[in-house]
Protein backbone atom coordinates (compact mmCIF):
# COMPACT_ATOMS: atom_id res chain seq x y z
CA UNK A 1 0.00 0.00 0.00
CA UNK A 2 1.35 3.41 -0.92
CA UNK A 3 2.64 5.41 2.05
CA UNK A 4 0.67 8.53 1.09
CA UNK A 5 -2.58 6.57 0.89
CA UNK A 6 -2.47 5.30 4.45
CA UNK A 7 -4.78 6.76 7.06
CA UNK A 8 -3.66 8.25 10.41
CA UNK A 9 -4.45 5.06 12.33
CA UNK A 10 -2.17 3.07 10.04
CA UNK A 11 0.61 5.67 10.33
CA UNK A 12 0.27 5.57 14.10
CA UNK A 13 1.41 1.95 14.05
CA UNK A 14 4.93 3.16 13.17
CA UNK A 15 5.24 5.82 15.89
CA UNK A 16 8.16 5.46 18.31
CA UNK A 17 9.56 2.39 16.54
CA UNK A 18 12.97 2.20 14.95
CA UNK A 19 12.37 2.25 11.20
CA UNK A 20 14.21 2.27 7.90
CA UNK A 21 12.79 4.67 5.34
CA UNK A 22 13.66 4.09 1.68
CA UNK A 23 13.48 7.31 -0.31
CA UNK A 24 12.67 7.59 -4.00
CA UNK A 25 16.36 8.02 -4.90
CA UNK A 26 17.18 4.70 -3.16
CA UNK A 27 18.73 6.42 -0.11
CA UNK A 28 17.95 4.74 3.19
CA UNK A 29 17.43 6.57 6.45
CA UNK A 30 17.17 4.98 9.89
CA UNK A 31 15.92 6.35 13.14
CA UNK A 32 13.07 6.39 15.62
CA UNK A 33 9.87 7.58 14.00
CA UNK A 34 8.54 10.63 15.85
CA UNK A 35 5.56 11.45 13.65
CA UNK A 36 3.99 11.35 10.19
CA UNK A 37 2.44 14.59 8.94
CA UNK A 38 -1.15 13.76 7.94
CA UNK A 39 -1.16 16.60 5.38
CA UNK A 40 2.01 15.76 3.46
CA UNK A 41 2.74 12.21 4.71
CA UNK A 42 6.24 13.44 5.65
CA UNK A 43 8.16 11.28 8.12
CA UNK A 44 10.15 12.67 11.05
CA UNK A 45 13.01 10.47 12.29
CA UNK A 46 15.09 11.10 15.42
CA UNK A 47 18.49 9.54 16.18
CA UNK A 48 20.28 10.06 19.46
CA UNK A 49 24.05 10.19 19.15
CA UNK A 50 26.66 9.20 21.71
CA UNK A 51 27.57 12.89 22.05
CA UNK A 52 24.16 13.40 23.62
CA UNK A 53 22.93 15.48 20.70
CA UNK A 54 20.00 14.38 18.62
CA UNK A 55 19.79 14.40 14.86
CA UNK A 56 16.32 15.02 13.39
CA UNK A 57 15.47 14.25 9.78
CA UNK A 58 12.28 15.18 7.92
CA UNK A 59 11.67 13.06 4.82
CA UNK A 60 9.09 14.70 2.59
CA UNK A 61 6.03 12.54 1.97
CA UNK A 62 6.30 12.60 -1.82
CA UNK A 63 9.81 11.10 -1.54
CA UNK A 64 8.92 8.19 0.76
CA UNK A 65 8.94 4.87 -1.07
CA UNK A 66 8.85 2.43 1.82
CA UNK A 67 8.92 2.39 5.61
CA UNK A 68 10.02 -0.77 7.42
CA UNK A 69 9.96 -1.38 11.15
CA UNK A 70 13.37 -2.66 12.28
CA UNK A 71 12.92 -2.81 16.04
CA UNK A 72 10.23 -1.98 18.54
CA UNK A 73 10.63 1.36 20.25
CA UNK A 74 11.16 1.64 23.98
CA UNK A 75 9.36 3.90 26.42
CA UNK A 76 12.69 5.60 27.10
CA UNK A 77 13.13 6.58 23.44
CA UNK A 78 9.54 7.78 23.30
CA UNK A 79 9.92 10.07 26.31
CA UNK A 80 13.33 11.31 25.09
CA UNK A 81 11.85 12.29 21.71
CA UNK A 82 8.84 13.96 23.31
CA UNK A 83 11.09 15.82 25.75
CA UNK A 84 13.16 17.02 22.81
CA UNK A 85 10.42 18.40 20.60
CA UNK A 86 7.21 18.84 22.58
CA UNK A 87 6.93 21.78 24.99
CA UNK A 88 7.31 21.24 28.72
CA UNK A 89 4.24 19.78 30.33
CA UNK A 90 2.45 21.98 32.84
CA UNK A 91 4.80 22.80 35.71
CA UNK A 92 3.09 21.76 38.89
CA UNK A 93 1.89 24.80 40.77
CA UNK A 94 -0.04 24.59 44.00
CA UNK A 95 -3.79 25.17 43.82
CA UNK A 96 -3.56 28.54 45.62
CA UNK A 97 -0.98 29.81 43.13
CA UNK A 98 -3.11 28.62 40.19
CA UNK A 99 -6.21 30.18 41.76
CA UNK A 100 -4.53 33.57 42.18
CA UNK A 101 -3.08 33.48 38.66
CA UNK A 102 -6.50 32.69 37.26
CA UNK A 103 -8.10 35.49 39.24
CA UNK A 104 -5.40 38.00 38.22
CA UNK A 105 -5.86 37.02 34.59
CA UNK A 106 -9.62 37.26 34.79
CA UNK A 107 -9.38 40.80 36.18
CA UNK A 108 -6.80 41.76 33.55
CA UNK A 109 -9.07 40.51 30.76
CA UNK A 110 -12.09 42.32 32.19
CA UNK A 111 -10.06 45.55 32.54
CA UNK A 112 -9.34 45.21 28.84
CA UNK A 113 -13.02 44.78 27.98
CA UNK A 114 -12.91 41.05 27.21
CA UNK A 115 -15.95 39.09 28.44
CA UNK A 116 -14.61 36.23 30.51
CA UNK A 117 -16.24 33.42 32.46
CA UNK A 118 -14.86 30.64 34.59
CA UNK A 119 -15.31 27.09 33.31
CA UNK A 120 -13.96 24.82 36.00
CA UNK A 121 -10.20 25.30 36.02
CA UNK A 122 -10.30 27.11 32.66
CA UNK A 123 -11.18 30.64 31.67
CA UNK A 124 -13.48 31.11 28.67
CA UNK A 125 -13.03 34.34 26.77
CA UNK A 126 -15.95 35.55 24.61
CA UNK A 127 -17.17 31.92 24.54
CA UNK A 128 -14.64 31.10 21.82
CA UNK A 129 -11.24 30.96 23.49
CA UNK A 130 -10.15 28.75 26.37
CA UNK A 131 -7.23 29.41 28.71
CA UNK A 132 -6.14 26.44 30.81
CA UNK A 133 -3.67 26.26 33.70
CA UNK A 134 -1.10 27.70 34.21
CA UNK A 135 -2.60 30.51 32.12
CA UNK A 136 0.38 31.41 29.95
CA UNK A 137 0.02 32.66 26.35
CA UNK A 138 0.77 29.14 25.10
CA UNK A 139 -2.12 27.75 27.15
CA UNK A 140 -4.71 29.55 25.01
CA UNK A 141 -6.74 27.59 22.48
CA UNK A 142 -9.16 29.00 19.94
CA UNK A 143 -10.30 28.13 16.43
CA UNK A 144 -9.97 31.74 15.28
CA UNK A 145 -6.34 32.73 14.82
CA UNK A 146 -7.00 36.48 14.93
CA UNK A 147 -8.71 36.32 18.31
CA UNK A 148 -6.02 33.93 19.52
CA UNK A 149 -3.24 36.33 18.55
CA UNK A 150 -4.95 39.29 20.25
CA UNK A 151 -5.54 37.46 23.50
CA UNK A 152 -2.01 36.01 23.52
CA UNK A 153 -0.59 39.49 23.05
CA UNK A 154 -2.72 40.71 25.92
CA UNK A 155 -1.43 37.90 28.14
CA UNK A 156 2.14 38.81 27.22
CA UNK A 157 1.47 42.39 28.32
CA UNK A 158 -0.09 41.34 31.60
CA UNK A 159 1.66 43.25 34.41
CA UNK A 160 3.27 41.10 37.08
CA UNK A 161 3.56 41.70 40.81
CA UNK A 162 1.07 41.35 43.64
CA UNK A 163 -2.61 40.80 42.94
CA UNK A 164 -4.17 43.31 40.55
CA UNK A 165 -6.71 45.16 42.62
CA UNK A 166 -10.17 45.45 41.19
CA UNK A 167 -10.24 49.24 40.90
CA UNK A 168 -13.76 49.57 39.51
CA UNK A 169 -14.76 51.40 42.68
CA UNK A 170 -12.13 54.06 42.01
CA UNK A 171 -13.43 54.95 38.54
CA UNK B 1 34.14 28.25 6.81
CA UNK B 2 34.84 31.41 4.77
CA UNK B 3 31.98 33.85 4.32
CA UNK B 4 30.73 33.61 0.76
CA UNK B 5 29.55 36.87 -0.78
CA UNK B 6 25.77 37.00 -1.20
CA UNK B 7 24.47 36.91 -4.77
CA UNK B 8 21.86 39.30 -6.08
CA UNK B 9 18.25 38.16 -6.03
CA UNK B 10 17.22 36.80 -9.41
CA UNK B 11 13.71 37.70 -10.41
CA UNK B 12 12.05 35.20 -12.69
CA UNK B 13 9.60 36.43 -15.34
CA UNK B 14 5.93 36.39 -14.38
CA UNK B 15 3.98 33.23 -15.11
CA UNK B 16 1.20 33.09 -17.70
CA UNK B 17 -1.58 33.94 -15.24
CA UNK B 18 -1.01 37.47 -13.92
CA UNK B 19 -3.34 37.00 -10.97
CA UNK B 20 -2.31 33.82 -9.27
CA UNK B 21 1.44 33.11 -9.59
CA UNK B 22 0.60 29.53 -8.72
CA UNK B 23 -0.77 30.42 -5.29
CA UNK B 24 -4.38 30.48 -6.52
CA UNK B 25 -6.08 27.57 -4.81
CA UNK B 26 -8.30 26.85 -7.80
CA UNK B 27 -5.44 26.83 -10.31
CA UNK B 28 -4.74 23.48 -12.01
CA UNK B 29 -1.13 23.63 -10.78
CA UNK B 30 -2.12 23.99 -7.15
CA UNK B 31 -4.75 21.25 -7.39
CA UNK B 32 -2.24 18.91 -9.00
CA UNK B 33 0.32 19.60 -6.25
CA UNK B 34 -1.98 19.74 -3.30
CA UNK B 35 -5.21 17.78 -2.98
CA UNK B 36 -8.13 20.05 -2.13
CA UNK B 37 -9.29 17.65 0.53
CA UNK B 38 -7.58 15.03 2.63
CA UNK B 39 -9.03 11.53 2.37
CA UNK B 40 -10.63 10.27 5.55
CA UNK B 41 -13.28 7.84 6.69
CA UNK B 42 -16.93 8.83 6.25
CA UNK B 43 -18.23 11.10 9.01
CA UNK B 44 -20.75 8.41 9.89
CA UNK B 45 -18.02 5.84 10.43
CA UNK B 46 -17.76 4.86 14.13
CA UNK B 47 -13.95 5.16 14.05
CA UNK B 48 -13.97 8.76 12.80
CA UNK B 49 -13.43 10.34 16.23
CA UNK B 50 -10.35 8.27 16.97
CA UNK B 51 -9.05 8.92 13.45
CA UNK B 52 -9.46 12.68 13.92
CA UNK B 53 -7.81 12.56 17.34
CA UNK B 54 -4.80 10.70 15.94
CA UNK B 55 -4.68 13.04 12.93
CA UNK B 56 -4.50 16.07 15.29
CA UNK B 57 -1.81 14.48 17.43
CA UNK B 58 0.33 13.55 14.42
CA UNK B 59 -0.05 17.03 12.91
CA UNK B 60 0.77 18.75 16.21
CA UNK B 61 3.97 16.68 16.54
CA UNK B 62 4.93 17.62 12.97
CA UNK B 63 4.24 21.34 13.49
CA UNK B 64 6.32 21.29 16.69
CA UNK B 65 9.15 19.64 14.74
CA UNK B 66 9.00 22.51 12.21
CA UNK B 67 9.01 24.97 15.13
CA UNK B 68 12.16 23.36 16.54
CA UNK B 69 13.75 23.64 13.08
CA UNK B 70 13.10 27.41 12.86
CA UNK B 71 16.24 29.59 12.71
CA UNK B 72 18.48 26.54 12.89
CA UNK B 73 21.06 25.52 10.28
CA UNK B 74 19.48 22.76 8.20
CA UNK B 75 20.97 20.54 5.51
CA UNK B 76 18.59 20.16 2.55
CA UNK B 77 18.94 16.94 0.60
CA UNK B 78 17.52 17.51 -2.88
CA UNK B 79 17.37 15.52 -6.11
CA UNK B 80 20.50 14.83 -8.20
CA UNK B 81 22.51 14.39 -4.97
CA UNK B 82 22.36 18.14 -4.32
CA UNK B 83 23.00 19.00 -0.66
CA UNK B 84 22.57 22.62 0.37
CA UNK B 85 22.82 24.10 3.85
CA UNK B 86 20.54 26.98 4.85
CA UNK B 87 18.80 28.51 7.85
CA UNK B 88 15.18 27.34 8.05
CA UNK B 89 12.60 30.11 8.23
CA UNK B 90 9.08 28.82 7.76
CA UNK B 91 6.85 26.45 5.86
CA UNK B 92 3.46 27.05 4.30
CA UNK B 93 0.43 25.23 5.66
CA UNK B 94 0.39 22.51 2.98
CA UNK B 95 4.15 21.85 3.20
CA UNK B 96 4.63 22.92 -0.42
CA UNK B 97 7.26 25.64 0.10
CA UNK B 98 10.00 26.31 2.64
CA UNK B 99 11.31 29.81 3.26
CA UNK B 100 15.02 29.70 4.04
CA UNK B 101 17.80 32.25 4.62
CA UNK B 102 21.50 32.19 3.70
CA UNK B 103 21.11 29.32 1.27
CA UNK B 104 24.61 28.21 0.22
CA UNK B 105 24.52 27.25 -3.43
CA UNK B 106 27.36 26.68 -5.92
CA UNK B 107 26.50 30.14 -7.31
CA UNK B 108 26.95 31.79 -3.94
CA UNK B 109 24.88 32.56 -0.88
CA UNK B 110 21.22 33.46 -1.50
CA UNK B 111 20.13 35.78 1.30
CA UNK B 112 16.50 34.62 1.14
CA UNK B 113 15.03 31.79 -0.90
CA UNK B 114 11.88 29.76 -1.34
CA UNK B 115 12.49 26.04 -1.75
CA UNK B 116 9.79 23.98 -3.42
CA UNK B 117 9.13 20.95 -1.25
CA UNK B 118 8.64 18.92 -4.41
CA UNK B 119 12.37 19.39 -5.03
CA UNK B 120 13.40 18.40 -1.51
CA UNK B 121 13.83 14.77 -0.56
CA UNK B 122 14.73 15.31 3.08
CA UNK B 123 16.22 17.84 5.45
CA UNK B 124 18.11 17.31 8.69
CA UNK B 125 19.20 19.34 11.68
CA UNK B 126 20.66 18.85 15.13
CA UNK B 127 19.16 19.48 18.54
Amino acid sequence: MKWRDMNPLEWREFINHEVCVTACDEQRFEGSLFTVDPVSASVVLVSFQETGRASVRVILGHAVREVQILRSGSEETESRMKGLILPDTTPSLCPEELQSRRENLRLWLERNRFPVTEDGQDLRVASVLTISAPYRPEDCSCTNEIILARVQRLLQNQPYGPTITDDRSRD
Amino acid sequence: MSLKPPVGVQRLPRGPDPNSRGFDRSSPRFIALCPTSIPSSASTDPGIEEEQRVRSELRERFLRTLLMMTDKPVQFNMYEKVQVPARFGASDIDILNFHVSDLETPLGVQKEALLRCQDVISCSFEL
